[in-house]
């Protein structure tokens, strides 16, 4: 059957050629396909019996395993041409990547200062009460709207409100909702003539709302604003940065932050280059991810009529070419960089990063704004105390 | 690594009679190359020969051709040339800097930023930015792509790639340009377009001299002067018309004896 299927497909490439190594196991030995009877008369040989239920699609009564092992394989579930197409559509760049134009007020701040602003936003959340936390959501939505192309931001937006508002839900209801078990060991006040509890006169309550068996209340609603918030901050505040710096900016950045670690003997060039190769790597990875699942999907394999061993074994061999090709590329590269003059010391070999793009009016003012946002946040705590 | 295999190539397998040649030769050749050869060892333990007693000659500040069929060797006497392989025998003289274009424009552009991988190759001279930024820009202008400076890498086309890559050897102000089969992979128009940047980044700077790899003979109209390979020899070079009615005639007579 298998080896039909082969042949009907003249197209199968070297790519999948160690599929060829499992036709010889399905074939039958001649001379026991023209006695399958006289065999099963003897239970005592066993294995010659299971040898040839497993090879003939014809006799009955023996348990033909390759069938069961067809109607439960996941082909049924998961549709391995359905996947291999999906691979094959998807970006070429998941992860936000820069965008040049338009050209915005962002943009043209240093990079340094891009990456204060985007190191305060990740912690301040965690530190700061629920208004705080809010109106940060607020203004990271309202910047990245300003800075991005609107299919951009409607797009990246729609994704990390919905992974938010997911973990807001989930945290604000589960965080009190099963009240522990433990009694206290002395009785209700009531019971001892005691006047219960007054109510708060400002309107306390710690239950804010109930759902049936599910209630928020005000541990709940801080966790799930604290994380939600911080699940907002973390990937709109990266995504801003990205699409408004260059690779090189940041790379610039992080080594003028990192650069004092030097000292203690840390490799920062190295760091840097790496970091450099690794973000022009990213995408020739999932270029190649891409390009070899649209080289399965234009076989028009026939996955219906293949079994789950042969079907692993195309994923096998799948990810065995992603990593082999991916193995070349970065073989060629390195050996482009030595073509072009780099010769393995990256601290003689210096790479250029341009930073110039900055403009002073936006730097004092974006840091100005920086160290407002943080005296608005740390301060108010001092004072009280 | 480039340059300790020049000096393997010239210090060892050079006889001095040819040396004092080389001297000689250096004003009018940009590229010479006496008798080389090269071949591989084979699975099997054969010995492959690939290249057979090629010789050369490329005037300085030319613009020239290297065609054949497909496997004759085009590629490996590039790379001979670029100093990436060492020959087995023969004379060669490359002048200095020389860069080496690939044929996948992704195996040579390591930055993910325009100008910073144009500027990859700068890295080594020890120049202030003001100095990469200008050479930078005029590279870049000379291929026609100042306007994707910014431009991650990974938006551009092919031809847009292997421009950048063009770019990048120009930066380094080399004086000779080896191009491997750089349009194998572009459309027609792309295809034009890089040979035409190719050309004007030429004409533009003095003193470069470009060997480029091909086996497409309309790209033929753009060069000074071709050398036409088959089998690991070349069979003949001249100017760029007479290479190609040679070519064409060799066609032609081909397809009358099919037809007979």
């Amino acid at each position: 059957m298998y080896a039909n299927f082969l042949h009907n497909y003249p197209t199968l490439t070297p790519t999948l050629s160690s599929i060829h190594a499992f036709t010889p196991k399905n074939h039958f030995t001649p001379n026991l396909r023209t006695e399958p009877l006289f065999l099963h008369l003897q239970p005592k040989k066993s294995r010659i019996i299971i040898n040839c239920a497993a090879n003939s699609d014809g006799v009955k009564g023996a348990v033909n395993w390759a069938e069961i092992l067809d109607k439960w394989s996941p082909k049924k579930f998961l549709g391995a041409d359905k996947l291999f197409r999906a691979i094959s559509g998807a970006t070429s760049s998941p992860i936000a990547q820069y965008i040049p134009a338009p050209f915005t007020f962002v943009h043209s701040v240093d990079p340094r200062v891009k990456l204060a602003w985007l190191f305060t936003l990740v912690i301040l959340p965690a530190k700061s009460n629920v208004v705080i936390r809010l109106s940060l959501v607020a203004y990271l939505a309202i910047l990245s709207i300003l800075v991005q192309p609107s299919q951009v931001w409607k797009d990246q937006l729609g994704r990390v409100t919905l992974l938010s508002g997911i973990l807001f839900i989930m945290l604000g209801l589960s965080t009190d909702s099963a009240p522990s078990l433990i009694s206290s060991r002395a009785p209700p006040p009531s019971m001892m003539g005691l006047p219960s509890f007054p109510a708060s006169l400002e309107g306390y309550k710690y239950v804010i709302l109930k759902l049936g068996p599910l209630q928020l209340t005000r541990k709940g609603l801080s966790t799930a604003t604290t994380s939600a918030c911080l699940t907002f901050t973390i990937f709109q505040s990266a995504s801003v940065f990205l699409s408004t710096t260059t690779p090189e900016q940041i790379a610039f950045a992080l080594r003028w932050f990192i650069s004092p670690l030097a000292n203690l003997g840390v490799p920062v060039a190295e760091v840097i280059l790496t970091l450099l190769l690794s973000l022009r790597f990213i995408n020739l990875v999932f270029d190649e991810v891409r390009n070899v699942a649209l080289g399965i999907v234009s076989r028009r394999i026939n996955w219906q009529q293949m079994t789950m061993l042969e079907m692993i074994d195309v994923f096998f061999t799948y990810i065995r070419r992603i990593f082999r090709n991916i193995f070349v590329h970065a073989e060629q590269i390195s050996q482009a960089m030595i073509v072009r003059g780099f010769r393995g010391d990256s601290t003689t070999h210096k790479i250029f990063l341009s930073a110039d793009s900055s403009s002073g009016v936006a730097n004092y003012i974006s840091i100005s704004c920086l160290f407002g946002l943080i005296a608005l946040v740390t301060l108010p705590k001092y004072l009280i105390q | 690594m480039i340059q300790s295999v020049c000096v393997r190539a010239s210090a060892l397998q050079l006889p001095s009679i040819n040396c004092h040649r080389n001297a000689a030769m250096t004003d009018s050749f940009a590229i010479d190359a006496q008798n080389l050869s090269y071949s591989v060892v084979s699975r099997q333990g054969k010995l492959l020969p690939i290249l057979k007693d090629c010789s050369l000659q490329v005037p300085s500040g030319q613009f020239w051709m290297l065609l054949g069929p497909n496997g004759c060797g085009k590629s490996t006497l590039l790379k001979i040339l670029a100093g990436l392989l060492s020959p087995d025998e023969g004379f060669l003289y490359v002048e200095r800097p020389r860069s080496f274009v690939y044929q996948n424009p992704d195996h040579q552009v390591v930055m993910p930023t325009v100008e910073a991988d144009v500027a990859f190759g700068l890295g080594k001279l020890n120049l202030t930015p003001n100095e990469i930024k200008t050479r930078v820009a005029k590279a870049l202008d000379a291929v026609g792509m100042y306007e994707y400076l910014k431009k991650p890498v990974h938006t551009l086309s092919g031809g847009q790639k292997q421009r950048v890559a063009t770019a990048g050897a120009l930066a380094e102000a080399c004086k000779v340009l080896l191009l491997d089969e750089l349009t194998t992979f572009l459309d027609e128009t792309d295809q034009i377009g890089v040979i035409k940047a190719m050309r004007n980044s030429m004409d533009t700077s003095q003193g470069i001299t470009a060997l480029w790899v091909t086996h497409r003979l309309e790209e033929l109209e753009f060069a000074d002067g071709a050398v036409y390979m088959e089998d690991g020899r070349i069979i003949r070079q001249g100017d760029a018309t007479s290479i190609r009615k040679f070519i064409e005639d060799k066609l032609a007579s081909y397809v009358n004896q099919i037809n007979l």
